[in-house]
């Protein structure tokens, strides 16, 4: 019986959102697609679960990049585009940091007016006055680099003419934020501390963070704000999935690829778990290229060994380690008054922070999210949806053994319950009505992704985004075959990913064109 | 703007490009690929297996035990009250799944010879696999599993150390598997078991539990069937659960649905809140037009197109019997695991047609139910349907 047509275009390996993006922006022009995700679902870790008729979000997940239905940022351009629609609702604040050694407690807002204030600048003004012009100059800055990048992802410009148009970006692009926040701008070390709250979502401690990723990241969410979806990242998910059907992909759940087929430094094939070998000429992949010359290509001998040696220098970024839970209170009655809030239980530093993620538990910088306060029907009425999270590294988890796995993970979970109870004055410990705890071994046994991977390689001052993209044509080194994840160029995220995917797309659209000629 | 001086900002971006380049060249050429966090998570959830029976007792008059042992390699740590899936089972020419509590303790799962049971009774769920298992299953034969699943166990974060388990026919078992736990002394809980059958002659596993009886775990049968019983007569009513609870106390309830509801209404007397209350999954309803909601139309069969990749069957489904059991009939391999609703193993693309899907096994999520996804072990034809599956 056979389940596959002879031959594909292209084959996608992990039907995540880098993967639908791909295979969505493939399709549209034509082209013959398959998706195989080895699990029975779509979006990879975009993903929720239900527990007691509750559906509980994997962890914390924000789109960015949409902007305001009428001012749309590229995403919403894009999924428009795509014909996408996913019904959207708006973060109410960006954060709330709370760093009780520091003496700071502030909420910032998103939001740039149109005479180029910033609100959250007005913020923290009210606290630390006389900061706000510094600070508007910074988020102004960071607004460039972010038109630049965005500009970039679709020009390409000789030196000069960067130099020219995109002077920002390209002033500040050898230097980490630190760098930049310490010697450009005249600002309080309280103040340099708020604004560098974001580190956890790119996982990089600011000293070593490229400025080109921290202005991108503090324009996105300080202007556009960022959005999660009424049905759980699984209705974005499920709403892109849908699309690529209709767009003629074929997507196949249940199917795990062992194998990419290569002959002659070119791709040829995938061989499933299942036995099916399935013939094509490009793929692109959601494996972490460890995985993908390590133990997927077949045979061996075509690993090329500056492949090899790409992958065993690319620095490993952070994995995940959530506790997600469901209460059996309103966050009314249980204290709880953000969306969103990092707690530092130490004076802020994000270089410690990175340091405690080399080890488990003792983690002194949470995030935790109430889901309630951006989609209020999450869960019943009188109850809360709340995640915990820290992003730890995954050489924190190499020794570990399965037969502590579960003792582990509540050792570890209680620990951060404990340390947000705390911060709330109330107990958690007597609220909980389910809890669900994600490990790296969670994301590997749901994604199989490299070391339970979950933001791909370090965005760090030697593995920029700068020095990626320009080497970025240089690290094909197999023909056919592109990555298709956040081990590739953009990195990590929700919106960097669709970004990666349709990177992976024209890629592959240009070399099918070079075929043709 | 300048951050340090002009002709160091310009040259930042070869500055950055180069020092990628020089980690790169520091690389390996060597094949060093090692995950041993993927490890654990293959052996913390690890593909189908085989196991192989190697011991099969009787548990009651109309219940066996049966031991399996992996064909090779470990078995994976569980939770007491967890379950096993066996797959691929054939019978005839069905091909189907079955969802089973452990009854062993996961202690012994990890022993120098690893082991797990399961104990079935026959005749339950229509009896078709049950019979299949308590007739013909014998010591040598193997079988495909995969375990282990379930939300059915003792969460120290969120449970009460004083547990009372309510249990009916063969729903004793995880509570076997929790009570050896306890023993042991790898699951810190305080146990009693109210364990209702409805003759004396009918308690699954009662050298068993007569031998779990300890300063941690409290055996009662409760009997509905027998006037002379010396013990407990009658049902699980709030008056007995009351009598044998202690301060906060979570309920564990496993039994058949009937049992479900009337225990339900017991608990809800006692003021017990929800989230003292963890009730394992109960399969599929005996009769789905009983179920709340179904529509007023008489049984048929339909036409179910099965859509597998770029392969297509066509099959019949009657409207008694869920999707999933229609493809088993046809002996269409398909994935169920809990075969309640509940898990989301089975969910598949309703293409086209109507179903039903009962509310108590309606585990799907918000976008599914938007975009017509189904549970393929919990949706009822309504009509002539196309569903597309995982290719298994």
């Amino acid at each position: 019986m056979n389940f596959y047509k002879d031959h594909y275009d292209v084959i996608v390996i992990g039907g995540a959102l880098a993967g639908m993006s791909a295979a969505m922006s493939l399709a549209k022009e034509g082209k013959d697609v398959l998706i195989l995700e080895r699990h029975n679902l779509p979006g990879g870790m975009a993903t929720s679960f239900v527990r007691s008729g509750m559906e509980m979000e994997a962890t914390l997940h924000e789109m960015m990049s949409l902007g305001l239905k009428e001012e749309p940022l590229y995403i919403r351009k894009y999924l428009d585009e795509m014909g996408v629609a996913i019904d959207w609702l708006r973060v109410p604040e960006a954060y709330r940091l709370l760093s009780h050694p520091d003496g700071i407690d502030i909420t910032l807002h998103a939001g740039r007016r149109p005479d180029g204030t910033w609100v959250c600048a007005d913020e923290i003004d009210m606290i630390y006055s006389g900061t706000k012009d510094e600070i508007n100059r910074l988020l102004e800055l960071c607004r460039s680099v972010y038109e630049s990048v965005l500009f970039l992802n679709e020009h390409t410009l000789s030196k000069l003419e960067m130099l020219m148009k995109h002077e920002p970006l390209v002033k500040t692009a050898g230097y980490s934020a630190k760098e930049v926040l310490d010697t450009a701008f005249n600002l309080p070390e309280a103040v340099k501390k708020i604004l560098s709250a974001y580190w956890i979502y790119v996982g990089q401690p600011i000293s070593t963070l490229p400025f080109t990723i921290y202005a991108f990241l503090m324009a996105d969410y300080m202007m556009g704000g960022s959005f999660v979806a009424r049905g759980f990242s699984h209705e974005m998910s499920v709403a892109m999935a849908e699309k690529c059907e209709e767009l003629g992909v074929q997507f196949e759940y249940g199917q795990n690829v062992e194998k990419i087929l290569v002959r002659d430094n070119h791709v040829y094939g995938v061989r499933t778990s299942r036995g099916d070998e399935i013939h094509c000429d490009y793929i692109a992949s959601a494996p972490y290229p460890n995985t993908v010359y390590g133990k997927m290509i077949e045979p061996q001998s075509e690993v090329p060994k500056e492949a090899r040696q790409y992958a065993n220098a690319m620095p490993m970024g952070v994995t995940n380690f959530s506790v997600v839970l469901l209460l059996d209170k309103s966050p009314e009655e249980l204290n709880i008054k953000d969306y969103s809030v990092f707690s530092s239980d130490i004076p802020f530093d994000t270089d410690v922070f990175w340091e405690e993620g080399k080890k488990i538990g003792g983690w002194d910088y949470l995030t935790t999210i109430c889901l309630n306060y951006a989609n209020p029907d999450c869960v019943p009425e009188g109850m809360t949806s709340l995640s915990i999270t820290f992003l730890p590294l995954p050489e924190a988890f190499l020794d570990l053994k399965a037969d502590e796995y579960f003792e582990f993970k509540r050792t570890v979970a209680k620990e951060m319950i404990g340390r947000v109870s705390k911060h709330l004055g109330v107990d958690l410990m007597e609220h909980i009505q389910e809890i669900e705890i994600e490990t790296p071994v969670t994301m590997s046994h749901y994604t199989s992704d490299y070391r339970g991977g979950i933001y791909g390689y370090q965005h760090s001052m030697d593995n920029s985004v700068v020095g990626r993209l320009e080497d970025l044509d240089k690290e094909f080194y197999i023909k056919g075959l592109v990555g298709c994840a956040s081990h590739q160029l953009v990195g990590d995220g929700m919106a960097c990913n669709i970004n990666n995917g349709r990177i992976a797309s024209k890629a592959i659209l240009e070399w099918m064109k070079e075929a043709e000629s | 703007m300048k951050v340090k001086g002009f002709l160091q900002d310009v040259t930042g971006a070869s500055r950055v490009t180069n020092a990628r380049r020089k980690r790169i060249s520091s690389g390996s050429y060597l094949n060093v690929y090692s995950d041993p966090i993927r490890e654990v998570a293959k052996e913390v959830h690890p593909d189908p297996f085989k196991v192989r029976v190697v011991y099969v007792t009787d548990a009651s008059p109309t219940a066996r035990t049966f031991r399996l042992v992996p064909c090779e390699g470990k078995l994976p740590p569980f939770e007491a009250g967890q379950y096993v899936s066996f797959q691929d089972l054939r019978i005839g020419d069905t091909l189907t799944t079955r969802p089973f509590s452990i009854s062993s303790a996961p202690f012994e799962a990890r022993s120098e010879d690893p082991f797990f049971e399961v104990t079935i009774r026959k005749g339950k769920d229509n009896g078709f696999v049950s019979n299949y298992f308590y007739n013909e299953v014998k010591e040598g034969d193997e079988f495909t599993v995969e375990m282990p699943f379930g939300q059915f166990f003792h969460e120290p974060m969120r449970d009460a150390k004083n547990a009372v388990a309510l249990a009916g026919g063969s729903g004793i078992t995880p509570f076997v598997s929790m009570a050896k736990e306890i023993n042991h002394g790898t699951l810190d809980m305080n146990l009693t078991i109210l364990y209702g059958s409805v003759s004396s002659k009918d308690i699954i596993l009662k050298e068993t539990l007569d031998s779990v009886e300890s300063d941690r775990v409290k055996v009662v049968h409760v009997i509905s069937g027998e006037e002379d019983y010396p013990g407990e007569k009658g049902f699980l009513t709030a008056e007995l659960i009351r009598k044998y609870s202690s301060g906060d106390t979570t309920y564990y309830v496993c039994g058949p649905l009937p049992m479900y509801h009337f225990v339900r209404g017991e608990l809800a007397k006692l003021e017990v809140p929800e989230k003292r209350i963890r009730m394992e999954v109960f399969g599929a309803p005996v009769d789905i037009t009983k179920a709340d909601g179904y529509p007023e139309c008489s049984a048929q069969t339909f036409r179910l197109t099965v859509v597998r990749g770029v392969h297509e069957d066509v099959i019949e489904a009657s409207s008694l019997e869920s999707l999933a059991v229609a493809m088993e009939r046809a002996g269409i391999p398909n994935n169920t695991r809990c075969r309640s609703g509940a898990c989301g193993y089975c969910r598949c693309k309703l293409l086209s047609g109507e179903v039903f899907v009962p509310a108590e096994g309606d585990g799907r999520r918000y976008a599914d139910k938007m975009y017509g996804y189904v549970h393929a072990c919990s949706a009822y034809p309504l009509t002539d349907c196309k569903i597309k599956i995982i290719i298994k």
